[in-house]
């Protein structure tokens, strides 16, 4: 099967170097052709019963943490907000 | 002997009997460090103007009379991703090479009065089997220092071998407790899925992760356990149960025990004297009463496929948020949003990490999420039913926790299927989300350590830990590497 890696990279937002484009699909062909070897079980999915998987309320947190706390580790930030690149023209 | 060869159970009694302070400990801890760290570097971050202090705050706690958990004043070492308010938690990546958490991890929260020595090396956001993929640095085993310490806590394993922490946490999302405490001849436990919550741990694959603890013996880890174990509010994966404190509930008897032992992890591709070795040990917990009975687990070929699947949809999806926008690594130059996104994601990430965000973001693509993710699904259903029907006539399952013992480093970096193989024995546990220890059972001709790999039913610890005390006792403890 052919795996279209620039299209992949696309979607995971990485870029993969031409020279490296060969060997990442070689190495992807392996690991494709170790995980087609599974069965095909007729059979549904379901939700792990000892797991029920309660979620808490949706309701916002508020001061747990301030926000130069939360910015702290911000690559750039301006006037307490997050410096982006411009997004619309 | 020194206070840093000592085990933690010991310690702990010590520091309570106020024989020894836990500034004395701590300070010992660090000069061991000093030593033979140069040799192993199994840490990214050292924190000792802190432990020191808390160290002495401890002291001051206990000449007051304060109660205070067995753990108290102990000097333990951290897994780099699990986040520790304050310190640098760097998953061993670029990409948070300096982040420092604004919070901590529930375990951090529930561990207050350790004391931490510093962050440990693992593979770039747990993904690998040797400590190679750390952006940083790898780590060497301590039995040998040119060969790997086994991954992804690598560094989590090496350090409690090399007595440079006197038990540490670290993580498992398909072996990676269990793997390097094998390589590295310590106690290892993954936890049932559920029962640590792993708020604060940086996510991999969210239904396989679980934090964990190793030390030298399985009475530390049983102490680490007891500690963390629980109920979180905000973990919505974590289980709602009473547990029992594992450390004072300990005894070694096996006897009456029925121990399984699944053929498919005794055939090809293991190691001859490993699996020598861990029949050995199972005969030696015979001997004590235990009965032994093989046991078939057919699915076991299928798991290894199905967890690289599963564990990398995952991963695709939680590594989505390293975007250089609101923590971590951003590339210096880009045009434009997207462009950031991508340079700042291609230079933030290792080969490995990139390789399965792509086998991830493949399987779960429109067209092939039925042919690949849900059949890896269904897969671990039925892994599942095969653990649950044997666990009605067994109560443990014992295996080898590596196919061999350490291998050199560089020796199996080229080849990605030869590197994911060591996690063959060990990932249909993650699969499951049952609970395994991994403890050392034999040496082999160069003296390198093999661990055997005992499996139990979900919330089924106290029988791994007594299973593997009793071991423990009929050996005499496990040996320490020579530095």
């Amino acid at each position: 099967m052919n795996i279209d890696i620039k299209h992949i990279a696309k979607l995971a937002r990485l870029r993969i170097e031409d020279d490296q484009l060969d060997k990442f699909e070689s190495e992807m062909q392996n690991i494709v052709g170790m995980v087609e070897k599974l069965p095909d079980i007729q059979d549904e999915m379901t939700l792990d019963p000892d797991n029920p998987m309660i979620l808490r309320k949706d309701v916002a947190v508020q001061d747990k943490f301030t926000r130069q706390e939360l910015m702290q580790n911000a690559p750039q930030v301006k006037a307490g907000c997050l410096v982006v690149p411009k997004t619309v023209e | 002997m020194e206070l840093f060869e000592r085990n933690a159970c010991d310690l702990s009694e010590m520091i309570k009997n106020k024989e020894i302070s836990s500034a004395e400990l701590t300070k010992s801890v660090f000069d061991r460090i000093k030593a033979v760290e140069g040799k192993v570097d199994a840490y990214l971050t050292l924190d000792e103007e802190n432990a020191m202090k808390k160290a002495a705050e401890i002291d001051e706690k206990l000449a007051k009379g304060e109660e205070l958990s067995p753990l108290a004043g102990i000097p333990v070492g951290i897994k780099d991703n699990i986040s520790t308010k304050g310190l640098r938690t760097t998953c061993a990546s670029k990409m948070l090479g300096n982040y420092v958490p604004p919070f901590n991890a529930t375990v951090m929260n529930k561990l207050d009065d350790i004391v931490v020595t510093g962050k440990l090396n693992m593979d770039e956001f747990a993904m690998g089997s040797s400590t190679e993929n750390s952006h940083f640095k790898p780590t060497k085993n301590p039995f040998d220092t040119e060969r790997i310490p086994g991954g992804s806590s690598g560094g989590s394993a090496a350090a409690v071998a090399a007595r440079e922490a006197i038990v540490t946490l670290g993580s498992d999302t398909g072996g990676s407790i269990r793997q390097p405490a094998s390589y590295c001849g310590v106690v290892g436990l993954k936890p049932t899925y559920g029962s640590v919550s792993r708020y604060g741990l940086v996510a991999f694959a969210s239904s396989l992760d679980q934090i964990g603890p190793l030390g030298m013996c399985v009475k530390d880890v049983a102490m680490v356990q007891s500690a963390i174990v629980g109920h979180d509010k905000y973990d919505a994966t974590s289980s709602y149960r009473e547990y029992p404190d594992f450390a004072a509930d300990l005894k070694a008897d096996v006897k009456g025990l029925r121990i399984g032992i699944p053929k498919e992890y005794f055939g090809e591709g293991i190691d001859p004297f490993v699996k020598q070795s861990v029949m050995n040990a199972v005969k030696e917990l015979e001997k004590q009463g235990a009965t032994v009975k093989e046991i078939s687990l057919p699915s076991t070929d299928y798991a290894l496929s199905s967890y690289y699947i599963i564990s990398s949809a995952e991963a695709s999806s939680n590594l989505a948020r390293f975007d250089g926008v609101r923590y971590g690594f951003r590339a210096e130059e880009y045009d434009g949003l997207v462009d950031m996104y991508e340079r700042t994601r291609s230079e933030g990430f290792g080969d490995e990490v990139k390789r399965r965000i792509m086998l991830g973001t493949f399987v779960l693509s429109s067209g092939f999420y039925d042919a690949y993710y849900k059949k890896a699904k269904l897969v671990q259903k039925r892994i599942m039913q095969e653990f649950a029907s044997q666990f009605a006539d067994v109560d443990v399952i014992a295996t080898p926790t590596v196919p061999s013992t350490a291998f050199k480093i560089g020796e199996n970096t080229d080849d990605p299927l030869k590197m994911y193989a060591n996690d063959v024995c060990t990932v249909t546990v993650n699969i499951a989300g049952l609970p395994a220890i991994s403890i050392p059972c034999a040496y082999d001709d160069k003296g390198l350590p093999v661990g055997m790999q005992l499996i139990g039913g979900k919330f089924t610890e106290q029988r791994l830990l007594n299973t593997a005390y009793a071991y423990e006792q009929l050996v005499g403890g496990f040996k320490m590497p020579e530095l």
